[in-house]
């Protein structure tokens, strides 16, 4: 396997980084979370349109993108929120595989609809492997390129390509549908902890629009909305719980929990805690992470509760559409 | 208590939930992690990771593999083999940490937050007054004593919740209110019943009053205690303060920087519940 320089990084954009599916697994009972694309739908078919497997590393864009130099020919595809980008000045459109030449910059610009654009290279970004992946976590500067999100000046290379690339596109109905309205829904299973909310508790923390919070990164989505209701287990219980009745004896945080901070809900996304002593009463399924991938500070959610037996399905079709015979079409 | 059976709660379509019971116990985190090694021997298809927690584990499971109620149903199974007999084996290193009691560091850290944020009973008086410790020599005793469990890790890489196996060195304290916005990378302090190192400078709330010049993750990995891995601990290790002096610290932090300094392990011993139980009978019995 030869790695080749493809790109220098000219603006490096707002905290892009590295990402890589399935994330750092294996590590996180020492407290090193799995990471990996916040919206892994848009991430896989950025990798389909330039020829990689589907979970190849690719660059996570929020927010504000980057600006790269390519260093050599190659083939790129970019997904998920519309950043405007240009090629050497020129509009360039996502959701289409898209050859460039050496020399050339792509520029891109601040995010128009959703939050989180995926630039994915034909062979895949080859940085070295930190504890088995790719996948930044530049909390604790773990992965990525050296460690955290790209800056200017570094040159990324990438591996081998499969062979020579299609012009191709992401069939329209195969695209995520990123919602621009002020309301997002979002599915929910319930538990692990939905027994400390009870059905009243449960029934109004559903009820409510939930603002998302300008304060959220990927390591959590701070939301703010009506106070939250406890059930009575939630006030009565050992001392060892805690003192605050969303205080629970210190259990594993799954990706996707809403976690009761106090009276704050925080959603745990890719990189968040991987242990801590609040309550999670309901989580977002895997299907379902990519919407908050895409959400804006200032935008709503509202809670729909699915079975798990939903959230498996969902899965399987999500996983289904992000295949090359199903997602993708000639341009 | 301890559940007679563990009970499971999916946590959306990847983890489950499973307690073993709702206590912080050493009995209840000991079955977490005997559960944990069975689970991991049993090498089951669509289990991906655990994250065993003081009364309680995270599993992350494939469902394409297999299914929730085959997972909840085949751990279940694992509990009722690894919980009956009581003479639970678990391999166990011994991990040797030099302290140095009542640094300077966190010294300046607690003054620093009396200044600012509240004036606050220094932290190794407030824990001499709430144990009825004679002063910080006994404390500091009282602490370095016993060897302890590495109960949970979790929240930050490498941060460890630390359980004393003697009983006798319980030492416990509130956290701070509000928390401190930062701790001195190596710091060690004490929250509930439970010590800790902190991993790097981060924020905190437990009681603080020591720090080691050994790092317990390295995210650069140059020594080679970190070769194969970022952190230094493992839930069911144990670990002992090694009490040193300032000219000590001192020779570790520069061998340290160097990239020359090799961790103490000690990697050849199994903990039996068994005989730990018997030798805390006999506590009680002289007592």
């Amino acid at each position: 396997m030869s790695s080749r320089p493809f790109f220098e990084v000219v603006e490096p954009g707002l905290e892009t980084c590295v990402q890589e599916l399935p994330g750092r697994i294996g590590h996180w009972e020492q407290g090193f979370p799995p990471s990996g694309p916040a919206d892994a739908w848009s991430f896989r078919l950025a990798n389909l349109l330039v020829g990689n497997d589907r979970d190849a590393a690719a660059l996570e864009c929020q927010f504000l993108g980057p600006s790269l130099r390519f260093l050599a020919d190659g083939v790129i595809a970019m997904t998920g929120a519309e950043m405007m980008p240009r090629l050497d000045g020129a509009a360039v459109a996502l959701w289409q595989s898209l050859p460039v030449r050496a020399g050339q910059v792509l520029a891109t610009g601040g995010g128009r609809t959703g939050a989180r654009m995926y630039i994915a290279f034909a062979g895949g970004i080859d940085t070295p492997k930190v504890l088995g992946s790719r996948a930044t976590f530049h909390m604790a500067g773990v992965g990525g390129v050296e460690g955290f999100a790209i800056k200017a000046g570094q040159v990324l290379p990438v591996g081998e390509t499969a062979g020579p690339v299609m012009a191709q596109q992401i069939l329209p109905a195969m695209r995520p549908p990123i919602e621009t309205g002020k309301i997002v829904s979002v599915e929910v299973v319930a538990g692990p902890n939905d027994d400390w909310l009870g059905d009243a508790g449960a029934a109004g923390f559903l009820a409510a629009n939930w603002t998302v919070l300008a304060q959220s990164n990927r390591t959590g989505m701070r939301l703010k909305g009506p106070s939250i209701a406890f059930a009575p287990r939630a006030y009565d219980k050992l001392p060892e719980h805690g003192q605050d009745p969303a205080n629970i004896l210190d259990h594993g945080y799954p990706v996707g929990g809403i976690n009761i901070a106090g009276q704050t809900p925080i959603i745990l996304l890719q990189d968040a805690p991987s242990t801590g002593g609040f309550i999670n009463p309901f989580t977002v399924p895997s299907a379902a992470l990519w919407k908050l991938g895409q959400i804006r500070p200032g935008q709503q959610i509202r809670f729909t509760p699915v079975t798990l037996d939903d959230a498996h399905e969902m899965r399987r079709r999500q996983d289904l559409i992000c295949t090359a015979s199903q997602a993708l079409g000639p341009l | 208590m301890i559940y007679e059976t563990p009970r499971f709660y999916p946590a959306g379509d990847r983890y489950i939930e499973v307690e073993l019971g709702n206590e912080m116990s050493f009995d209840l985190n000991i079955a977490v992690h005997a559960l944990a090694a069975a689970i991991r021997a049993a090498d089951l298809p669509g289990v991906i990771e655990l994250i065993p927690e003081m009364a309680s584990m995270q599993i992350s499971y494939d469902a394409d593999r297999m299914s929730f109620a085959d997972v909840c149903r085949e751990v279940e199974q694992l509990y009722a083999l690894s919980s009956g007999a009581g003479d639970i084996e678990l391999d166990s290193r011994l991990i040797n940490i030099p302290i140095l009691y009542f640094d300077p560091w966190t010294e300046a850290c607690i003054a620093d937050y009396r200044s600012r944020v509240t004036d606050k009973t220094e932290d190794p008086e407030l824990l001499c007054a709430l144990n009825n410790l004679a002063g910080r020599s006994h404390l500091k005793r009282l602490h370095a004593a016993p060897e302890y469990w590495v109960a949970a890790l979790g929240f930050w890489p490498g941060l460890c919740s630390l359980m004393p196996l003697d009983p006798r060195s319980r030492i416990v304290a509130p956290k701070y209110n509000p928390p401190r916005s930062w701790t001195p990378k190596g710091a060690i302090g004490i929250g509930g019943a439970i010590t800790c190192i902190y991993p790097d400078r981060t924020p905190g709330g437990y009681q603080i009053f020591a720090r080691t010049p050994v790092p317990i993750w390295d995210r650069e990995q140059k020594l080679p205690a970190f070769r194969d891995n970022l952190a230094l601990f493992r839930p069911g290790d144990r670990v002992r303060f090694i009490p040193i002096e300032r000219d000590e610290y001192d020779y570790i932090e520069a061998k340290v920087s160097e990239g020359r300094y090799v961790h103490s392990v000690v990697d050849y011993q199994k903990f039996s519940m068994a005989n730990y139980r018997t030798w805390l009978r006999k506590l009680e019995h002289a007592a």
